[in-house]
């Protein structure tokens, strides 16, 4: 038994190995390239391997305004964004797992459903809904970052209700029945047991909400054109992208620091991404 | 500082007479109906008002002064475009969910074999392309598809095989557009099916060795059907992701070579902003919404059917 | 509304060096008292191209003291396009945009008649082609202005080297620097000989079958070659006819040569074609030519750019304008106009030139010779030819005469190179007929 569980064993490393090849090689080639200037990759020797390795593309972002511009705008877009997700997904899912109201359970299984309704359907009627808005108003809401922070949360609220759902359901009624006892107010039961019991849950949609936000790339196509209200994913591919002649080296090494946040993030919290969302499906 | 609470709560609720906790918490319809009208608003501003908005944009003429009812569906009815679009968004989603699922579960098998301690930095590897930005991979795989300077082909040429055209011959642009969307979206079933494998219990495994069977039909007999749900769910909500997926095709093939890579969202795109025809690009996308809530009628009956199962 | 007097100050000399960034400042902000404008310019594919606007931005700026932003939106992606359409449904965005073909058509609706420039401009700087004409006119009133920026004719750039060896033609001798050309024998034949001696040789001719408008308007002026059109100037479906017959079929044959992906080419492709020396020849402007000189010397110095092939009814250059356009609901709108003219002034046209290499070109007649086509290299002449100076061949745009709305689907869908295509893949003549003409009656209705 135990030399078949040694084969088993090696086979799943083998493969395992390809598989990781697999999924790897294209961030990997992405850095690769982002070390290479722009005479070596049109020179076209070896794609995989850096003649003369060099840092200036990086310097050059790092150090250029527009793309720090854009850095900042997916920073404080994703930030708020996550916020506002958590400050309308939690409560949310307290009333929706916990108190009955008229609607509730519709309203629950209707939150999953506005992932039916695609961003391709809803950008243009939302479109004219903020060109309309801005003849009532004067209130410009086209081509400013801050529009996004109304249209984001409609990608992210759902699932973080969802996931947030499932970990207030699995929280046994008798806790809340006795912080009752015990007289503390719904805000109380909210804030010191639910919230710390399933904190897993939370932060797990906080990550998936800031993923989200940060690599959005539809709406912020659609909605902001002038350099200096984009976000990261639209300002590389539409700025970096410079010339005829695609500037791969910088456009690699911007889109590598484009990864970059979302990866550092799940690189530290890994375990709290992975439990949610699993949590999120098999608790239901 | 209990005192503190009480007052906020106090203060919080919209009670028309001042109750105490008790009956706070019997006013639950008010109070919940509070906590959930955000999310309320914000479906049924941004979500429920512009889609109905786009029904309306859709009946009406190109350049939007006239109502002309169901013209723009039957103007696509006509066209051979349209139907090519259809099938191939159908194919691409159905081929790249089963493959994403195939693959996630082969993956997740073998993650499950190693023995528990070395699983987290397995896990940690493989869910990278799902961590990753769409938007950026994608580059990155443009960059590897290039027709010029593709890295893939300069490896097959030491072999002796010939440059691959990934996204200049039709049927290769739309395995690359396959397999760029797999490769996102493999590592999400991955870890659904992972966390689903922990949960099927040994004794099951233990029961079905000693009735000697092998490991193919303790897969058939024992995991999948403990792993129904899991399975069914992440499907369909693939499914419906990638069905409605944008950035892919857009940023590799921008929909070509002569539009044998279009999808409903990509072709939405194309007539109603490129072409100048709003009302027909919101015509081809509404035509997502019955494919996908024949896939959602599928979903409700799934989760109802756990919910009354827990 | 106010009538702005036109200022006809010779401005004199150039502004110091702006201060050099890796990556051209996007957008640029000037802080001063009256009026705000804003503007959107096409983003230039030649490397420092952009900071020559700025300038002339900036100085008319300072002195008619108004707060300038400008934005350089890229083509790449359709980017720009996007950018247009949004603002025309929003009615709110820049006050000036720059659009390209036929977009100025597509949005007469909501651009502001520029009649009192127009006039005044081409008395000062000579006629403007007939192309120009076409798509900057509707309802005989001009609706934009011709930009210099990002104007450009995408006739042959080619390998003097590959050509003469593989091919045996020495282009130099056909298109001579500071002299007219002799090519009597540079047809539609030579040109398909050409391209199966050098595709034989291992240097095929980059030119693509893409949807953008690098492959669209190759495809066109060897169409429009032929005489054929796939509707007419009064707006009727000449789909079945020979012409289109045998215009179909040479690019079919031609298209034998062509690079195996050649559908799936970009914008971006023919340059990489050429830069990488892969290629013999590709129809692009010069700034393919200009990123060799930085990443590729060896490569530049073998390029020379010239006219197009005669076919049967003609000698045809794809001329692919942009356009200054303005939005009738801007709000600056005389402060607009004003600074059209000033970007519109010989010696801003020059300086725009010069810093462009050479790629853009100006549509008024008086402007077509400027020293600095002579003067580009290495090599030397290599861009004598590329504003066509001697007017040995047409200028025009793929899917003219037809009536602009249908003109301007027919070129953003392609059409042509789809029906090329398809051909190519092994669909017989008349399904691709029949398949562009219900294609094309889908643009006929409103």
């Amino acid at each position: 038994m135990s030399r078949d569980r040694r084969w088993a064993l090696r086979w799943s490393y083998f493969f395992l190995v390809l598989f990781v090849i697999f999924f790897l090689t294209p961030p990997v080639y992405m850095f690769i390239t982002s070390l290479k200037t722009s005479a070596e990759i049109s020179a076209a020797t070896n794609p995989w391997w850096v003649y003369h390795p060099t840092l200036s593309n990086y310097v050059e972002l790092l150090t250029s305004p527009s793309f720090l511009t854009y850095f900042r705008n997916s920073a404080m877009v994703s930030v708020i964004v996550v916020s506002i997700t958590m400050l309308i997904s939690v409560p949310a899912a307290f009333a929706l797992s916990r108190m009955k109201f008229w609607g509730s359970a519709t309203l629950a299984t209707g939150v999953f459903l506005t992932y039916l309704i695609p961003e391709t359907l809803l950008f243009l009627p939302l479109f004219k809904m903020f060109a309309v808005f801005n003849e009532w108003t004067d209130i410009q809401l086209i081509n400013r970052w801050w529009v996004l922070l109304f249209l984001y949360p409609t990608l992210t609220v759902p699932f973080a209700t969802w996931i947030m759902i499932g970990y207030f359901a699995s929280i046994p009624k008798e806790l809340d029945e006795a912080a009752l006892i015990d007289g503390a107010g719904w805000l109380q039961t909210l804030t010191k047991i639910f919230i710390p019991v399933a904190l897993p849950g939370l932060i797990a949609a906080t990550i998936f909400a800031f993923t989200v936000s940060w690599a959005q790339f539809l709406y912020p196509l659609a909605f902001t054109t002038s350099a200096d209200q984009l976000v990261l994913p639209v300002g590389i591919i539409t700025s970096l992208i410079k010339g005829d002649v695609f500037n791969w080296g910088q456009i690699m090494t911007g889109a590598l620091l484009g990864a970059a946040p979302p990866l550092i993030i799940y690189a530290f919290l890994m375990d709290y991404y992975i439990a949610g969302l699993t949590a999120g499906a098999t608790k239901g | 500082m209990v005192d503190a609470v009480i007052r906020r709560s106090e203060v919080a609720v919209p009670a028309r007479r001042r109750t105490g906790l008790r009956r706070t918490m019997q006013r639950k319809s008010t109070v919940a109906f509070l906590m959930a009208l955000p999310l309320i608003l914000l479906i049924g501003l941004f979500v429920l008002y512009p889609a109905l908005y786009s029904l309306h944009l859709a009946t009406l003429n190109k350049s939007m002064e006239r109502f002309v009812g169901l013209n723009n569906f039957l103007f696509l009815f006509k066209r051979e475009t349209f139907w090519m679009v259809v099938q191939q968004s159908c194919i691409f989603a159905i081929t790249a969910v089963i493959f994403k699922a195939i693959i996630g579960f082969i993956v997740a098998h073998f993650v499950h074999n190693v023995p528990a301690k070395g699983q987290r930095k397995w896990r940690g590897m493989l869910l990278v392309p799902w961590v990753i930005p769409p938007a950026m991979s994608t580059l990155a795989w443009l960059w590897l598809f290039d027709p010029s300077y593709s890295a893939f082909n300069w490896v097959l040429a030491l072999f002796g095989v010939g440059p691959v055209p990934w996204t200049g011959d039709a049927n290769w642009a739309r395995f690359s557009v396959i397999l760029v969307n797999v490769w996102i979206g493999a590592p999400f079933f991955m870890i659904m099916y992972l966390a689903a494998l922990k949960s099927v219990p040994e004794q099951l495994y233990e029961a079905a060795a000693i009735d000697g069977a092998n490991w193919w039909q303790r897969i058939w007999y024992v995991t999948l059907p403990m792993m129904r749900n899991i399975i069914a769910i992440t499907a369909l909500f693939s499914l419906i992701v990638t069905f409605a997926n944008f950035d892919i095709v857009r940023i590799l093939t921008a929909g070509g070579p002569i539009d044998r890579t279009h999808v409903f969202a990509t072709w939405a795109f194309w007539l109603g902003i490129q072409g100048g025809d709003i009302p027909l690009g919101a015509s081809v996308s509404l035509f997502m919404v019955p494919i996908l809530a024949v896939a959602a009628i599928f979903i409700l009956r799934d989760i109802s059917k756990r919910g009354n199962e827990a | 509304m106010r009538k702005t007097k036109l200022t006809r100050r010779q401005f004199v000399g150039r502004t110091a060096a702006a201060s050099a960034a890796t990556l051209a400042a996007p957008f640029v902000r000037t802080a001063h008292a009256a009026g705000k404008l804003s503007l959107m310019l096409w983003d230039h594919w030649v490397p420092g191209a952009n900071t020559a606007s700025t300038e002339l931005v900036n100085e008319w700026a300072a002195k008619e003291k108004v707060e300038v932003a400008i934005d350089y939106v890229t083509s790449q992606g359709n980017k720009n396009l996007l950018t247009i359409a949004a603002q025309a449904q929003a009615r709110s965005g820049h006050d000036i945009l720059a659009m390209p073909t036929w977009w100025p058509q597509d949005q007469v609706k909501n651009l502001e008649p520029v009649d009192d420039i127009m006039e005044p401009l081409i008395a000062q700087n000579g006629a403007v082609n007939d192309t120009v004409k076409y798509l900057g006119r509707a309802d005989n009133h001009w609706i934009a202005v011709p930009a210099t920026i990002g104007s450009q004719i995408k006739g042959p750039c080619s390998r003097i080297d590959l050509l003469k060896q593989h091919a045996g033609i020495d282009i130099q001798a056909m298109y001579p620097a500071g002299s007219p050309p002799k090519a009597e024998t540079w047809t539609t034949e030579t040109f398909f000989k050409a391209a199966e001696a050098c595709h034989k040789a291992g240097f095929p001719f980059g030119i693509g079958l893409g949807q953008t408008t690098d492959s669209v308007d190759t495809a066109g002026a060897f169409f429009q070659a032929y005489g054929a059109e796939l509707v007419n100037a009064k707006g009727d479906l000449t789909v079945k006819t020979d012409a289109v017959k045998e215009a179909l079929d040479y690019c079919k044959r031609l298209a034998a040569f062509y690079p195996p992906d050649a559908p799936a080419w970009d914008d971006a492709s023919n340059n990489k074609w050429l830069i990488s020396g892969r290629g013999a020849l590709i129809m692009n402007p010069p700034s393919a030519w200009a990123v060799a000189r930085r990443d590729a010397p060896q490569v530049a110095e073998q390029c020379w750019t010239h006219g197009f092939p005669a076919g049967p009814k003609g000698r045809v250059a794809p001329f692919l304008p942009y356009f200054w356009g303005m939005w009738n609901f801007g709000k600056n709108k005389a402060a607009a106009k004003s600074l059209l003219v000033h970007l519109s002034q010989p010696a801003a046209i020059e300086k725009l030139v010069v810093a462009s290499g050479g790629y853009d070109l100006p549509s008024f007649a008086n402007l077509t010779t400027l020293k600095v086509w002579a003067e580009e290299g290495p090599p030397k002449g290599t861009l004598y030819h590329y504003p066509n100076p001697y007017n040995h061949q047409t200028l025009s745009i793929a899917a003219a005469p037809a009536p602009p709305k249908i003109a301007f689907q027919i070129y953003t869908q392609a059409i042509h190179t789809k029906m090329i295509v398809r051909h190519l893949q092994g669909e017989p003549m008349d399904k691709t007929l029949a398949w562009a003409e219900s294609e094309v009656e889908g643009y006929l209705r409103t």
